[in-house]
């Protein structure tokens, strides 16, 4: 078995490699975007079971992330869905033989990680300005500058190394019970992985949020009257 | 432990991509259709809010025309009592004057009918009482009815004015009706007591006339001197009916 640390190119276009992530990832990105495009084809205000399973989706990442910015989710709806969503079905890709997760893999966790970062200051610039965003960093005492530096890299450490332990070591515990005990031994361990998964991109999606809402920073009073008039809407 | 910045790359774009397809295809179509439900069902709510407002406001408005209607129906009711018991009153009073006046005239048709009744009872009584004495007087002595009757014509002669009797005096003949044919001696009895009584001598035409029953009457054209039983019982008869 070949080190998880470790990427062997598959081939090349050009001078750039391609490795097995991010084939796998571009399936994902073609299957995914195939059924969002099917199942969205025909909406309709008397909606379906699978427009139902959509919607359901939709207002639970909403409900999530409003509870936890206390903000209208609007803005932020695509990203941490899509995380959300990416994280999720990468996860559970190792349920088919022979693929490998890319958030397995160090580089996908990092590329999610930094559009995280990136998604956290630029939603803190926007929502308070780039004096505003950056006085956040001397609260509550200019003190904390340094600390507050370092924070914001260890946080996007933890958030790659969370997600690329738990996912490598479940693929690496399954091949090496595969390549011990053989065929069907390893379904229990593949269906708590499917759970590691599963927690595993909830996590991710909502420390995404956490970050995201912190660096926004309170909501102010009149947005959030307007927030509370849209939640108590019928 | 190698790191790929190649994969790091393509994985970051891939990533964005996936972020835009699914914001495309899926976040922004289903939140549409969702903000369009609640949308939709907001507006049905203010149309279902309007609509019961719109019926609270027309049950409120039946209401209060109910009551109306209750009222001017009282109104009416109460208006409609009083009218029929004061018709009743009056109808129950004229009634009481018809029944009083009618009551007032068959009291008088009772009483006029019973003074009629006893009128014509006491003319029958009267009538048959006459019949009876006539009867009975019939029964008399044909020499009875004219003679003893004389004296009695000629002294209602002599009670008389004297002009009247003068008058007498100077007619003639006089005629006399009689009960029955009188006699020679009868008529000369009776010539001479008349010729005593006016202080001369007279002519006298007498008739029988059965009715008179019994007596005489003399019948000149200014004095009636009645001395007979039928006159007594046609007086008798008059006494009678005045006093009853």
């Amino acid at each position: 078995m070949d080190s998880p640390l470790t990427l062997d190119p598959l081939f090349h276009l050009g001078p750039v490699p391609i490795t097995e992530p991010v084939l796998v990832t571009w399936a994902i990105l073609l299957l995914l975007a195939l059924g969002t495009w099917l199942a969205t084809r025909r909406l309709s205000l008397t909606p379906g079971k699978l427009q139902t399973v959509l919607e359901l989706l939709v207002t639970t990442i909403d409900a999530q992330v409003r509870d936890t910015m206390q903000r209208d989710p609007a803005r932020f709806r695509a990203l941490i869905g899509t995380i959300f969503l990416f994280v999720l079905v990468a996860n559970w890709s190792s349920l088919v033989p022979g693929v490998e997760p890319p958030t397995a893999r160090l580089e996908t966790d990092a590329a999610l990680a930094l559009i995280v970062f990136a998604a956290t200051v630029w939603y803190g610039i926007a929502a308070q300005g780039l004096r505003g965003y950056l006085a956040t960093f001397a609260e509550p005492s200019w003190v904390m500058i340094p600390l507050n530096l370092v924070e914001q890299i260890t946080r996007t450490f933890s958030l790659i190394v969370r997600l690329f332990g738990n996912v490598m070591s479940g693929v690496f515990i399954i091949a090496i019970v595969l390549s011990l005990a053989g065929l069907l031994v390893p379904i229990p361990l593949m269906a708590l992985d499917l759970l590691t998964g599963a927690v595993q991109a909830y996590i991710f999606a909502v420390l995404a949020t956490v970050f995201i809402g912190a660096a926004v920073g309170e909501q102010t009073p009149a947005n959030s009257v307007s927030s509370a008039a849209k939640e108590t809407r019928p | 432990m190698s790191f790929d910045w190649w994969t790091l790359g393509l994985q970051t774009v891939n990533v964005l991509v996936l972020l835009w397809i699914l914001s495309h295809f899926l976040f922004r179509p289903v939140s549409e259709i969702i903000a369009q439900r609640q949308a939709a069902a907001t507006d049905e709510l203010s149309h279902a809010r309007a609509a019961r407002a719109e019926a609270e406001a027309a049950l409120v408005e039946a209401q209060a025309r109910d009551a109306a209607v209750a009222a001017r129906r009282g109104e009416l009711l109460f208006g409609a009592q009083t009218e029929a018991e004061s018709a009743k009153r009056q109808m129950l009073e004229e009634a009481r004057k018809e029944v009083a006046k009618l009551r007032t005239e068959a009291q008088a048709e009772a009483q006029r009918r019973h003074a009629e009744a006893q009128r014509a009872l006491q003319n029958e009584a009267a009538d048959l009482a006459v019949d009876i004495a006539g009867r009975l007087l019939e029964r008399l002595p044909k020499a009875t009815r004219t003679a003893g009757f004389i004296d009695g014509l000629a002294q209602a002669v002599a009670e008389l004015p004297e002009q009247t009797r003068d008058g007498l005096a100077s007619e003639a003949p006089v005629p006399v009706r009689a009960a029955q044919e009188l006699s020679a001696e009868e008529t000369a009895l009776l010539k001479s007591r008349l010729a005593g009584v006016l202080g001369r001598e007279i002519e006298l035409t007498v008739t029988a006339d059965p009715s008179l029953i019994a007596g005489l009457e003399l019948d000149a054209p200014h004095a009636v001197v009645r001395n007979h039983f039928r006159a007594d019982l046609d007086r008798i008869r008059q006494e009678l009916l005045r006093h009853d």
